[in-house]
């Protein structure tokens, strides 16, 4: 058995609450056109979450990233499994439930906060992601996101990376880009200007979390709406006393 | 002798069949036909067209008729027949179809608009582990919070039982104490 529907019938912003209000433990399995969504859910918790692309199952999204890319679902079909034993994964949603409902909020009113293209420019500067343990297993990156990737790690600048690879500009882009979904690398600030003492000052991430606080509540207003209004022209129920109702009670007790 | 009727009813595959044959005194008379949409067929093979009934014996001169009504709305016909008349009905909903939310809704309207008995809503399948919460459902059905909700699983009686002491116990808080016995 399993809680089945579309996000149509149910949205994910409510599945999440409902996970939480259980506590539930599973997977949830979404399916939007190519895409699949896979979330983790721990004790109520979101832990892991990736999306795959395409009969080649490519990683295109993960963790934190991936939420919020499938909050912007709208027609996705989804299926919850009940599995106790998913608290064995390592945990790589850190944020809340709530903040990520709240940034997926945001990106579908503002789609341009999504994939931060206007924000990349030769420029920028790159560095790789501290990853947890294991937590890069089962992502397959292609021929061009492993050449960026093998000039990022030594913190160059966008432009020192297309010298580097001779590769072109928009392909560039649109492959950093890509490199930032899964989590691999992180846009840093650039590098002051070198002092002859301090040649070694390291760079400072510029990816600052925003903290959207853990107490929203619920709109409820709408559980009050809706009282059926019976017709008057309606049938009315055969009257029953007390007393019958109260020995049809016993009777149905004593079953 | 005197009858009293209750209705189950509720969306396609609640499992208002299951609930009558959990505590109907009697083998449950259905009225179940292969199912032949497709769609309808993923979630069950048989379906019931007309009604199922099943007995409850309250005492030598009262019998309880549980009546249940087919879940398609293409088979709503037969809803107004079986209300006529009713003390009281179970609304059944899916715990874990929440598609079937929206058809559970307008099957809510239809009956108020077809007898002002009382009523309760039997959220089924809550054993599942991936149950949504009663809270949710009634937030979706745009349930008062003077209509009962109650957590429910069909294939147990004693859950039943439950539902039915739910029924009871909300007829007798709309009803006003100093009736006379019902007059049949």
């Amino acid at each position: 058995m399993a809680l089945e529907g579309t996000l149509q019938d149910m949205s994910l912003s409510d599945l999440i609450q409902v996970f939480r209000m259980g506590p539930k433990s599973g997977v949830l399995l979404l399916r939007e056109q190519i895409q699949h969504g896979i979330i983790y859910v721990s004790n109520g918790r979101m832990i892991d979450a990736l999306i795959l692309r395409g009969s080649e199952r490519t990683i295109v999204a993960t963790a934190d990233e991936a939420v919020i890319q499938m909050l912007t679902w709208d027609n996705a079909r989804f299926v919850f499994q009940h599995n106790p034993y998913v608290h064995t994964r390592p945990i790589r949603i850190h944020r809340d439930g709530e903040q990520l409902i709240l940034e997926g909020m945001a990106r579908r009113a503002d789609p341009t906060r999504a994939i931060p293209y206007h924000s990349i420019t030769l420029d920028t500067y790159l560095q790789l992601s501290p990853l947890p343990n294991n937590s890069g297993s089962g992502v397959k990156l292609n021929v061009h996101q492993w050449r960026i990737l093998s000039q990022v790690a030594s913190q160059k600048s966008l432009r020192d990376v297309c010298e580097a690879t001779k590769m072109e500009r928009t392909m560039a882009i649109r492959t950093v880009v890509e490199l930032l979904s899964l989590g691999v690398i992180e846009v840093v600030a650039p590098p002051r200007p070198q002092k002859v003492r301090h040649p070694e000052k390291r760079a400072v991430a510029t990816t600052a979390r925003c903290d959207f606080g853990s107490d929203m509540q619920r709109d409820d207003a709408s559980m009050t709406n809706g009282v059926h209004g019976f017709g008057t022209e309606t049938k009315a129920p055969p009257v029953i006393s007390h007393t019958l109702l109260n020995a049809i009670k016993r009777r149905i007790h004593a079953l | 002798m005197q009858t009293l009727k209750i209705v189950i009813t509720g969306g396609y595959a609640a499992g208002k069949t299951q609930f009558i044959r959990s505590i109907s005194d009697i083998d449950p008379i259905s009225t179940d036909y292969a199912v032949t949409l497709d769609e309808e067929r993923a979630l069950k093979n048989q379906t019931t067209v007309a009604l199922d009934f099943g007995t409850i014996a309250i005492n030598d001169q009262v019998t309880l008729y549980l009546f249940g009504t087919p879940g398609q709305e293409r088979f709503d016909f037969m809803w107004e027949h079986l209300s006529i008349g009713c003390l009281g009905y179970v609304i059944m909903v899916d715990s874990c179809r929440p598609g079937h939310f929206v058809e559970t809704r307008r099957l809510m309207d239809r009956f108020s608009e077809l007898t002002d008995a009382p009523f309760v809503v039997a959220a089924n399948k809550q054993d599942d582990p991936t149950a949504l919460p009663l809270s949710y459902i009634r937030r979706r059905l745009e349930l008062p919070l003077t209509i009962p909700i109650i957590a429910c699983v069909a294939t147990e009686r004693e859950s039943v039982k439950q539902v039915l002491l739910a029924l009871l116990q909300h007829i007798l808080l709309l009803t006003p104490d100093e009736l006379d016995p019902v007059s049949s």
